[in-house]
């Protein structure tokens, strides 16, 4: 095996492995999962349900394992929009840590390029992130199988690659911003700051239909809006349709718009091909910003080594 | 021990400043194959700042620094090859195994498979570390963390096994632990050791010392040589009598009187052997001591070193 390559391998095993040994990272990444979950069976579950039933006209007969069904599609949804962001913040403190603690320094004394090592920090971290995500997510099909399953394997397929693109978009914006941060304390003022925030603006503790219309507005320039929306969309898919042969057809607009199942932009509804390309975009920009920093850096320290020569 | 008299490592000029502060200040040195070489020298002297630009860590501002002849700059990832370090604290993954650390180390060398298992074992029995390849570094005393430190340095057989204060915080009986290792070594693979330290008698066992102040060299030879230049050998007499006490202040010489004996400071041992002769009839028990590194230290820099910090 190429040296790089093999030195990319061994990093990013020992990346993965320390994420999962370090069980305060590993909790604190699963912060924001478990708030949602909180807030679920505290309160949310009742006013989404409630504001199902809205909808649902007097006298039609709608079973409560298909609001369930929808509703919990509703929550799983929320904690995978979150987790690819959140925990990708939180678990890539290693890169943050390795800095504070000299460890970088153990590693760089060996014959290895400091490009490879910037490289294990973003690949472990898609893994983690995608790993502890798809547990997450193979949780809520576990939950949504037994409250109600409307999911086709149309469904199943667009949720995994939905996880995956906005996995790749967290991971890359994670490891770029935390590329630049040597210091814990400031690490960890990121990690809780996005922990808390990103559920908020990425519309999954509550729908972005219900924020004021300007902050809707800033809300559809963020790319992590578009993953979430695929995301209801795909979650409720199966149980929106047999909703649909229940609830008027005029109503039908608005349960999607209030449950941000789908989006519009300024008035033109946003497709999910469209979502899929905004997210996919943002992920590629991203991921050409770190490999730029990157190269910059080795490309300033050869120039340093050569000047002093 | 019969040393070669090659330069394993050699430093010419070099210059490394963080904004207006001169870390490393123009200094030039050589480390001679399989000797044991101590850069002596307090807090921000410029130690750590000068091993981590031979490690390759930290870029250097200006100067040379050949290893085993090859410039750091034309080729590193040979010279970090032949470069093993032990940083003042561990650096190593504190949430792992002591196997896993030393399997990741291992692999950025290349050493991986049967090669390493065969590394390992040479190590752990070198070391005595079978006991603790399975447990969590972590969970290890500091002087077993010290141990790792070293094995995890010498996996890849370095030629030079640079120590950063190696024993800094450790206790008495854990800093004779960790040097009965590094002798251990010493005796079994003729390795050259670059220690930093601001212990003197460390610095006093070394083959070669150089006193870093403020990122100048200001004093650099064989400890004994130091002594003899910088710091005065003393004769300790313990039959106190006012008879001494007239003929030292006769013939001028300084001397401090304790309770138990009178401490007489000497040009040279030469000077001590005179004195003795003249006056064969005054001493029944005395000591000759050599001059310390303390005294170089003080002597050479203005300032006392007492476990690291500064007292000047």
């Amino acid at each position: 095996m190429n040296k790089n390559l093999s030195d990319l391998f061994f990093l990013v095993r020992r990346n993965i492995k320390m994420y999962f040994k370090d069980k305060s990272v590993f909790l604190i990444s699963l912060i924001t999962p478990a708030i949602l979950l909180v807030l679920f069976v505290t309160f949310l579950k009742s006013v989404y349900t409630n504001l199902l039933i809205n909808f649902i006209p007097q006298g039609a007969e709608v079973s409560s394992r298909l609001t369930d069904g929808f509703v919990a599609g509703w929550l799983v949804s929320s904690i995978l929009a979150t987790s690819c962001v959140t925990i990708a913040f939180c678990s890539n403190t290693i890169i943050i840590s390795d800095k504070s603690s000299g460890a970088v320094n153990d590693i760089l004394v060996a014959p290895v390029k400091r490009t490879v090592l910037s490289f294990s920090y973003l690949v472990s971290n898609l893994i983690v992130t995608l790993m502890v995500s798809l547990a997450c997510l193979g949780l809520g099909f576990v939950y949504m199988a037994i409250v109600g399953w409307y999911l086709s394997l149309e469904d199943v397929t667009m949720i995994l690659l939905n996880a995956l693109l906005l996995t790749v978009f967290g991971s890359s914006f994670a490891t770029l911003i935390e590329h630049f941060i040597s210091s814990m304390g400031v690490g960890t003022a990121l990690t809780t700051l996005v922990s808390s925030m990103y559920g908020f603006v990425c519309g999954a503790y509550m729908p972005i239909s219900q924020f004021a219309e300007g902050i809707q507005n800033v809300l559809k320039f963020l790319p992590g809006t578009y993953g979430t929306i695929v995301f209801r969309y795909y979650f409720t898919r199966g149980a929106v349709e047999q909703l649909g042969a229940v609830l008027p057809t005029e109503a039908m607009p608005e349960l999607k718009s209030n449950f941000d199942t789908e989006i519009d932009f300024f008035g033109s509804r946003v497709s999910n091909g469209t979502c899929f390309a905004i997210v996919g975009a943002a992920s590629l920009l991203l991921l050409t910003a770190f490999f730029l920093v990157v190269l910059v850096n080795e490309k300033k320290e050869k120039s340093l080594r050569s000047k002093t020569k | 021990m019969e040393k070669e008299e090659r330069n394993i490592l050699e430093v010419k000029h070099l210059e490394k400043h963080y904004g207006s502060v001169k870390a490393v200040d123009d200094i030039s040195f050589r480390v001679k194959e399989g000797e044991l070489f101590a850069f002596l020298g307090l807090n921000g002297a410029g130690k750590s700042t000068t091993i981590n630009i031979v490690a390759g860590i930290t870029p250097k501002d200006k100067g040379t620094v050949l290893i085993d002849g090859v410039s750091i700059d034309e080729n590193s990832a040979e010279t970090k090859s032949k470069i093993g370090i032990v940083f003042q604290n561990t650096c190593l993954d504190k949430q792992l195994s002591v196997r896993d650390n030393l399997t990741l180390k291992a692999a950025l060398y290349g050493i991986k498979g049967k090669e390493f298992e065969e590394r390992l074992r040479e190590l752990s029995d070198l070391l005595d570390l079978n006991d603790l390849l399975d447990k969590t570094l972590g969970k290890l005393s500091g002087g077993q963390r010290r141990r790792i430190d070293i094995a995890r340095a010498l996996l890849h057989k370095p030629k030079i096994l640079i120590l950063d204060e190696p024993t800094t915080g450790l206790d008495p009986q854990t800093r004779i632990m960790v040097w009965s290792c590094l002798d251990k070594l010493r005796a079994a693979r003729k390795v050259t050791v670059f220690l930093t330290t601001h212990y003197m008698e460390e610095a006093a066992n070394a083959d070669f010392v150089v006193i870093l102040d403020s990122g100048h060299i200001v004093a650099d030879d064989l400890p004994n040589n130091l002594k003899n230049k910088y710091a005065h050998d003393f004769l300790k007499i313990y039959d106190k009598s006012e008879s001494l006490i007239r003929i030292l202040k006769e013939e001028k010489m300084t001397f401090e009187e304790t309770d138990d004996f009178v401490r007489v400071e000497l040009k040279n041992v030469e000077a001590g052997k005179d004195f003795l002769l003249k006056h064969p009839d005054l001493f029944k028990d005395f000591e000759l001591l050599k001059g310390t590194m303390d005294e170089v230290f003080l002597n050479v820099t203005g300032k006392e070193l007492k476990g690291g910090s500064e007292n000047e």
